[in-house]
């Protein structure tokens, strides 16, 4: 194939495809490196900007809440998730309408999750901070979870579960000793997919953060910071970012693959 | 001697459907006793009952003389051995064996030493570290049967224990869970829908049909003397003649007498069974007169399809391989014979 013309055609579309997706990227990875401080000439490879980037305090700080709110968020979500995917699991006949409204969350468009609950907040005259953008977060979180610890066990064998209890074991033995165990990869695989989302959400923080510095993101610091031009910190801040997101979702990838295919 | 196993009068409904409706058996210490029925017959609800996964709606469960209808299944001395084996997937062969000895509470020591000498016992021991995905249909079928037996439970369950093997493996495990059963010296209790495996396996039989039981017995009893017609046809294969009961035989429609044995108590429309074995070419003291439609040759017998003017269906008879060198061919006019009191009469 790749001899005939037709095969380069496709060959060569193919490169063009992905050098139109990862060019970008492998650009801005590659200006975070440079020494130069303009995007337009490369002056030699330096770390200046990751240096810059570890004094910089609102970066810092930014980079703590952002910490927080993902793994909070996480936390709970992973375990109202795990709990959620369970009770629907074992109720399935009856449960139709709930999964509809557990999965709403993963198709409603961000901006009208941020300002429903940026209205709810109101309403309800709750103060605004990081605490809010923890529960924001839960709330799309909770969904990822549920629905990664779903697919796990639609292929669970719950006889096994009888077969623990019949060998003697209590409920909670059986469940400390056998369900956690076999669906563990999935929640691990949850729980990541989870951080992962968290980590980069702009819109619905930016809605639910509030007034003041005290609760920014890390994508809300950007943000700031992108309206006075692309500086090389962020160029070395998007690195850093882009290189845990990649170890997460490769993490959450394998765990899920295992489970699946076991 | 007391039954180790006591069900008095067990139902469970399902909604409106009755699974089990009313069954009573009592099952002796060391018996290995199969519940045998069609798929819906309630074998395996009754099944569950005895385990603790189901509660019974009326009646009792007693063992050893003590009622365990309510007793939670963790806490009866009791053991299942489930039909998809389900062993523990993150487990060793191992782990899963010593599963049921550590929610007793064992000493490590004794854990070890049982779960070896059981693993020992269903030839598994060189595959003690491996998991349930690395090993053969049959060595999980062992596997499941070691971590239930390696409990030393008073009565040992088995949901179709054999259902998932392929034949061959089927008739080997036969032998071998009998063996098992004898060397270990525990009751077993064993579903399965199929009759060659109930008749191979137990020593006594109890026939299920529609949540009712149809006859207990050994499996020679059932075999040949079945009380109901359903049983009759249920286990081995069987000729029904029908026709109208008079004292001391059938009337067919064609005029002829089918004797039986002492008096039936049966009278008005009736069938006459007869097993195709019992069968001879040649009179007898019941003699039916055909002509031969089929041959099916089965290795060790060879089966004949006779047209009768007696009835609408043929009469099936099997010759053995010594007799078959001699068979009538098809088309050939035959005269069957059978005695007597190889024959009986159910209503139709």
């Amino acid at each position: 194939m790749p001899d005939s013309g037709a095969g380069r055609l496709v060959l060569l579309i193919l490169a063009a495809v992905f050098a139109f997706l990862y060019v970008p990227i492998a650009v801005l990875v590659g200006l975070s490196f440079n020494a130069s401080g303009l995007p337009t000439a490369w002056t030699g490879f330096s770390t200046r900007w990751y240096a810059a980037l570890l004094q910089n305090g609102e970066i810092l700080g930014a980079a703590r809440n952002t910490l927080i709110v993902a793994a909070a968020s996480t936390a709970i979500a992973t375990l109202l998730g795990t709990a959620l995917a369970v009770g629907v699991e074992l109720r399935r006949r009856r449960s139709r309408g709930i999964e509809a409204l557990i999965f709403a969350p993963m198709i409603i468009p961000d901006i009208v999750l941020a300002i429903a609950l940026l209205s709810f907040f109101s309403l309800l005259r709750i103060p605004m901070g990081l605490h809010t953008i923890v529960m924001a977060h839960v709330v799309f979180n909770l969904a990822f979870v549920c629905a990664v610890v779903r697919a796990r066990l639609k292929s669970f064998d719950w006889s096994i579960v009888e077969a623990s209890s019949d060998l003697g074991a209590s409920l909670v033995t059986t469940w400390v000793r056998v369900v956690l165990p076999v669906i563990a990869p999935a929640i691990v695989a949850g729980a990541l997919l989870a951080f992962t989302l968290s980590v980069d959400e702009f819109i619905i923080a930016f809605f639910t953060a509030g007034a003041g510095r005290a609760s920014i993101t890390l994508p809300m610091q950007v943000y700031a910071m992108i309206r006075f031009g692309v500086t090389p910190e962020i160029n070395a801040l998007a690195t850093l970012v882009m290189g845990a997101s990649l170890v997460a979702l490769a993490l959450a990838q394998r765990l899920n693959r295992r489970t699946l295919g076991a | 001697m007391r039954p180790v196993v006591e069900i008095e009068g067990v139902v469970r409904r399902f909604g409106s459907v009755t699974a089990v409706d009313g069954v009573s058996l009592a099952i002796a210490e060391g018996a290995f006793f199969a519940l045998l029925g069609a798929s819906g017959s309630g074998k395996t609800t009754l099944l569950r009952m005895l385990a603790g996964f189901e509660m019974p709606d009326a009646g009792r469960i007693l063992l050893d003389g003590a009622d365990i209808t309510r007793t939670p299944p963790n806490r009866r001395p009791v053991n299942l051995m489930f039909q998809s084996y389900a062993l523990f997937p993150h487990m060793t062969v191992a782990q899963n064996v010593a599963y049921g000895l550590e929610m007793e509470r064992r000493p490590r020591a004794e854990i070890r030493a049982r779960v070896a000498e059981m693993l020992e016992t269903v030839q598994l021991l060189p595959l003690a570290g491996r998991r349930p995905d690395q090993l053969s249909g049959g060595q999980r079928q062992r596997v499941a049967l070691a971590r239930a037996l390696v409990k030393r439970p008073r009565v040992l369950l088995l949901d179709e224990p054999l259902g998932a093997l392929d034949a061959k493996l089927r008739g080997q495990m036969q032998l071998e869970l009998k063996r098992l059963q004898h060397e270990v010296g525990i009751t077993f209790i064993v579903v399965t829908h199929d009759q060659d495996e109930a008749l191979v396996m137990a020593d006594r039989i109890a026939i299920l049909r529609a949540g009712r039981l149809e006859q207990v017995g050994t499996p020679r009893e059932v075999y040949e003397s079945p009380a109901t017609r359903y049983a009759a046809d249920f286990i081995g294969q069987m000729n029904f003649l029908p026709g109208h009961a008079l004292p001391g035989g059938l009337r067919l429609p064609d005029g002829g007498l089918v004797r039986v044995a002492g008096e039936g108590p049966v009278q008005g429309e009736a069938v006459a069974a007869v097993r195709p074995e019992r069968i001879r070419l040649g009179p007898g003291e019941n003699t039916l007169t055909g002509t031969v439609r089929a041959l099916a040759y089965h290795g060790l017998d060879l089966q004949l399809q006779v047209e009768t003017p007696a009835a609408a269906e043929p009469v099936t008879l099997r010759l053995t391989a010594g007799e078959a060198e001699t068979a009538p061919g098809i088309g050939e006019r035959v005269t069957l014979g059978w005695a007597a009191r190889d024959t009986r009469i159910f209503p139709a």
